[in-house]
């Protein structure tokens, strides 16, 4: 753990480099170049927030924020996880002829998705404009999910770049794992629909408590409780080390597999 | 030797490989395991058993058939493989030219490369900077420094990686025969700055195919055979024994150029 954070510390000139290769890369080429990595998630979000605000009308007020304030946390965490599978099979030309700490892929696939992540609040903060939904001063205690969500996010990318690098499989059971986890998880739906007696088996999901507190703080303009933050990074932080551990056991081995 | 002279140290390594025959790289690996198909693979000793040592300021030459084992030697010296016994030491700075376009992405422009493979090497980005004028001017590319590398023509990728790989001013140099990429000029002045490199007391490590070119730039020379080290030592010694074995088996090949990918 303490080599992670010294290594990110060391290479964060590499890493922020790395971040910014990924994105200017993968829009490259492109007219609209780089608003993609935007329009793509605001589309999305279009969608869902057209289709659902006619089909939960009089549930919640200002549907479009209710939904927003957990769907852009989460294309933070499903797109960073999909870059992340990519990130040691994508950079085989790098870790085939150069020695270089390797955790710096996964770590700039999530830096990436993190500049993506401050971005795509500017619709939200837009749409709550536009709507005349209160601005609560809980915003201010954003930071404290988004810390926890990008602690969580990293291990996870740990733990599928590594995968990936066995069973290119991973990637595209990752696609299906992330929608399915999607409808789980209560992003586009309120926990409140269900009688209490179900919400405990969402309460397995420990996307749920880092997710929660931007919902919290967005739109109900509320602080989440104490053990709800503690529920949060105590995910985060065993995400974080699982993943790191199984990808520090294997890292060595990368070069010959990728 | 002395270890304050001393710039790289490789102690009895070896590098295996296992080759999967036709590899599964997927979940069909994992049922064949459940259904206990074999999946058939076969161990393959890259290195093995390979010590010696080099002093600062010595330029080394490698030389061996295809698949002798240089080029995995040089990634393991350069810290891309881990050995799979064995340990090196490498002491100062070391700058790896080992494949072309090595530490560069073809999207990016080689201005971007420069600094993205700055980076990779550990510089920082203010020494990338300060460097990058100069850089840009031995590489001599013109207007294609600002264009993006996969537009490069293979002497351009060259020229471009040697420029970075020396101007960063290493302690120690390895090459995997990219110098033969570049026009007759362009040797030239890369054999130049690789002497200039020795006089000021660094190392280089050079792989070529070119006798010629190893036995006029090195100190000392060793021959690998089938991943073990047959010779290590004088050019003309290692040269002529790396010729000799090659003229009972197969005279065609000695000066052939390596189809290297």
């Amino acid at each position: 753990m303490t080599e992670l954070f010294r290594d990110t510390i060391r290479y964060r000139e590499l890493i922020w480099a790395l971040a910014v290769k990924e994105l200017t890369v993968r829009y490259k080429r492109s007219i609209l170049g780089f608003l993609w990595a935007l329009l793509n998630p605001i589309l999305f979000m279009l969608v869902l927030t057209v289709v659902f605000s006619k089909i939960m009308i009089g549930a919640q007020p200002h549907y479009a924020i209710f939904l927003l304030s957990m769907l852009v946390p989460w294309t933070f965490f499903s797109q960073s996880l999909g870059y992340a599978a990519e990130s040691i099979v994508g950079n085989a030309d790098l870790i085939k002829k150069v020695r270089v700490a390797k955790l710096v892929f996964p770590v700039a696939a999530v830096v990436s998705n993190l500049i993506n992540l401050m971005l795509s609040f500017i619709p939200l903060i837009l749409i709550v404009l536009v709507m005349r939904h209160p601005f609560y001063w809980t915003w201010l205690y954003l930071p404290v999910p988004i810390l926890a969500l990008a602690i969580l996010t990293l291990g996870a990318t740990f733990f599928f770049a590594t995968a990936n690098v066995y069973y290119r499989d991973v990637a595209h059971i990752l696609q299906i794992v992330l929608q399915v986890w999607f409808y789980l998880t209560p992003i586009i739906y309120s926990l409140d629909f269900f009688p209490p007696k179900y919400r405990i088996f969402f309460k397995l999901n420990p996307v749920i408590y880092v997710l929660n507190g931007f919902r919290l703080g967005v739109y109900y303009g509320l602080l989440p409780t104490l053990e709800s933050v503690i529920a949060s990074f105590v995910c985060a932080f065993a995400a974080l080390y699982f993943g790191f551990w199984i990808f520090r056991k294997h890292q060595d081995e990368f070069v010959f597999y990728v | 030797m002395n270890d304050d002279s001393l710039a790289i140290r490789v102690q009895n390594v070896t590098q295996r490989f296992r080759v999967i025959h036709e590899r599964p790289d997927t979940v069909r690996e994992l049922f064949a395991k459940f259904t206990r198909r074999r999946v058939s693979y076969h161990d393959f000793e890259a290195v093995s058993g390979v010590s010696f040592e080099v002093p600062k300021g010595e330029i080394v030459g490698l030389i061996g058939r295809n698949g002798s084992g240089k080029s995995t030697l040089l990634k393991i010296i350069a810290g891309v493989y881990r050995p799979t016994s064995g340990s090196v030491e490498v002491r100062g700075t070391l700058a790896p030219l080992i494949e072309l376009g090595a530490g560069m992405h073809h999207e990016l422009t080689g201005r971007e490369n420069i600094l993205l493979n700055g980076l990779l090497m550990g510089y920082s980005k203010d020494v990338m900077r300060e460097r990058q004028e100069k850089i840009i001017e031995f590489a001599d590319i013109g207007d294609f420094i600002d264009a993006p590398v996969k537009q490069y023509s293979s002497g351009m990728y060259m020229r471009l990686a040697f420029s970075v790989a020396t101007e960063v001013d290493p302690d120690i140099l390895v090459v995997d025969e990219i110098l033969s990429v570049g026009d007759f000029t362009f040797q030239e002045k890369c054999l130049d700055r690789l002497r200039r490199f020795r006089a000021s007391g660094k190392t280089i490590i050079l792989v070529s195919h070119s006798l010629s070119q190893i036995e006029e730039q090195c100190d000392r020379v060793i021959l690998l055979e089938k991943g073990k080290l047959t010779v290590d030592g004088k050019p003309a010694e290692a040269i002529h024994a790396y010729l000799g074995e090659n003229l009972v088996e197969e005279p065609v090949l000695v000066e052939a150029p390596s189809p290297r990918a």
